[in-house]
């Protein structure tokens, strides 16, 4: 069985996929750009996005927020 | 690897994150964790590694080199219809890739030889758009015999040159660099290009 997903997991989740995103666009872009800048746009934002997105994922499978369960309603 | 494969992977990279992003809730589930872990970690990184590989390749083309303004005489002295013309003797008779021609020689070939010429083509980019570049340009060093031994040692014609073998300490000073191959009076014609308005030019056939 799984548990739902904490709301503030599933945005982390979204902010991390849209910097990794950005990141694949930056280097693909980088990768038809025939041009010494482009190994530096590459390099320093391509790769710092990237860095950023995967860190902030591998936070999220690290060090998950859990917030305390609702207390049951008693019987 | 072709930069079409590593962008084919790039887009396949893209899409698998965009799933994620639009539907975070699909890795609640064991799959779905298993799926974010490939979208989010190791698609991307190896995309990037992909990458990365690709444009340090693309860097060692002598289109790259000459890309920069400064280095355009230097390319042309390539052509340079003179065999006494050290790089263009070797460009116009293939001994080096031409593909790759500027690399090939002006590489170190050491352990970290690649990546400190990297890291130096960045101060180069950074002194050619930011700083003041020096022109005419300089190496930052004497050229090294290791990096024409790099080819020749084992050679017969340099083994058994008539100059290189006329005694033993010349073939010694060669190959421990204290007898330089493009300094010291023998191979010093190099790209010359204080003098490229006076030489005629090989146009190769097409």
């Amino acid at each position: 069985m799984t548990q739902p997903q904490d709301g503030s997991i599933s945005k982390k989740l979204r902010t991390a996929g849209i910097f990794i995103i950005v990141s694949l666009l930056v280097q693909a872009f980088s990768l038809v750009w025939n041009h010494p800048l482009a190994f530096v746009a590459f390099l320093l934002v391509g790769g710092i996005l990237l860095l950023i997105g995967l860190g902030l994922y591998v936070w999220v499978l690290l060090f998950p927020v859990v917030h305390p369960a609702a207390p049951s309603p008693k019987k | 690897m072709p930069t079409a494969v590593v962008l084919v992977l790039l887009a396949m990279a893209v899409a698998l994150v965009a799933l994620i992003v639009a539907r975070p809730e699909i890795t609640v589930a064991r799959g779905g964790k298993i799926l974010g872990f490939l979208a989010l970690f190791v698609f991307p990184a190896f995309a990037g590694i992909l990458g990365f590989q690709n444009h340090m390749d693309r860097s060692k083309q002598t289109s790259f080199c000459l890309t920069c303004h400064l280095m355009e005489p230097y390319g042309k002295s390539l052509y340079v219809d003179d065999s006494s013309y050290l790089p263009a003797a070797h460009f116009q008779n293939s001994r080096i890739p031409r593909e790759n021609a500027c690399f090939t020689c002006h590489t170190s070939y050491t352990m970290y030889g690649t990546a400190r010429d990297k890291m130096r083509g960045l101060v180069h980019l950074y002194k050619y758009y930011i700083g003041h570049p020096n022109n005419p340009i300089r190496l930052y060093e004497p050229f090294n015999n290791r990096e024409c031994l790099h080819c020749h040692a084992g050679a017969r014609s340099f083994e058994q040159g008539a100059v290189h073998t006329a005694d033993a300490q010349t073939m010694a000073d060669i190959k421990s660099n204290k007898l330089s191959c493009v300094s010291s009076g023998c191979h010093d014609t190099i790209h010359n290009v204080a003098q490229q308005n006076k030489v005629k030019f090989w146009k190769p056939v097409q």
